[in-house]
């Protein structure tokens, strides 16, 4: 048996809430974007790949902001901001570093919608798997993430 | 053992929350493709046992929650809710339904109303 886990003041959970809602809907923006480009990249619509792009921009990239915005703010509510211990470290490193990927898979993504509208959707392949390739791995990195924030090692 | 039941369930939740903002694209007249949609569902699935189990695991689990606090028989209420429209919400998709739209939205109120209930455990 555990001692009571639900130790948490109450003015936290409304970051805590955007903090989750925020990093859900990126990872399920990622994953939407992933599956959708996988699926154009074998004899998909140039729809799809559009909406691989859509996905990242007006989904993936502001539900990131939300998330990191409502992590620095739940970190200084916390007051772990100042010696942050190590899965909050690594929390920030690898959102930061996602934000990255993300950037370059909206821009991958941007230009495969571009060529895909002139060529049709094979006309963008390359791009397309590459955007499938980064959101595959910033996915990886927020599942890890999440492993960090809920045992919260060190 | 703890932090690995709350890790699956957190997870779980994600995947549930994943599929909700899957099918909002789809809502909103996106062109899903069918390997999209079956992996929506399938994560629907997985998610939606995986926190139930997994919820249920932890509440008799941890001194302190009782499986019948009012917030958690309030959540197993409200998962209900949301099982029951994801499912409605599929068909419709399936069929082409008029109503997908209406549906999902209220399974995505579910989903969000779940996330409340788990954050603030009103009366806990």
């Amino acid at each position: 048996m555990m001692l009571v886990a639900a130790i948490r003041p109450d003015d936290w959970n409304f970051p805590l809430f955007l903090h989750l809602v925020g990093a859900m809907t990126l990872v399920g923006a990622l994953l939407l974007v992933a599956v959708s480009l996988a699926g154009a990249g074998r004899g998909g619509s140039v729809a799809t790949v559009r909406l691989g792009f859509r996905g990242l921009l007006f989904a993936a990239l502001p539900a990131w902001i939300l998330m990191r915005v409502s992590a620095e703010w739940l970190a200084n509510k916390e007051n772990l901001d100042e010696d942050p211990p190590g899965w909050v470290d690594a929390g920030f490193m690898i959102s930061d570093t996602g934000f990255l990927l993300l950037v370059a898979a909206t821009v991958c993504a941007g230009l495969a919608a571009r060529r895909a509208a002139r060529e049709g959707a094979a006309g963008g392949s390359g791009l397309s798997r590459a955007v499938v390739v980064l959101a595959a791995i910033a996915l990886v990195a927020y599942v890890f993430a999440i492993w960090a924030m809920t045992t919260k090692p060190s | 053992m703890y932090d690995w039941l709350l890790f699956l369930h957190v997870l779980a939740a994600f995947m549930v929350a994943t599929t909700a903002v899957m099918y909002t694209a789809f809502a909103f007249g996106a062109s899903p493709g069918g390997l999209a949609i079956r992996v929506a569902d399938v994560l629907w699935n997985v998610g939606g046992l995986g926190t139930l189990i997994l919820g249920i695991w932890l509440a008799l689990y941890v001194d302190g929650y009782e499986i019948w606090d009012g917030w958690i028989l309030g959540a197993i209420a409200v998962w209900v809710i949301a099982t029951g429209t994801g499912e409605r919400a599929r068909v419709e998709l399936a069929e082409g339904g008029g109503r997908f739209t209406a549906v999902h939205w209220v399974r995505t109120v579910a989903v969000l109303g779940l996330l409340v209930l788990m954050v603030w455990k009103p009366g806990a």
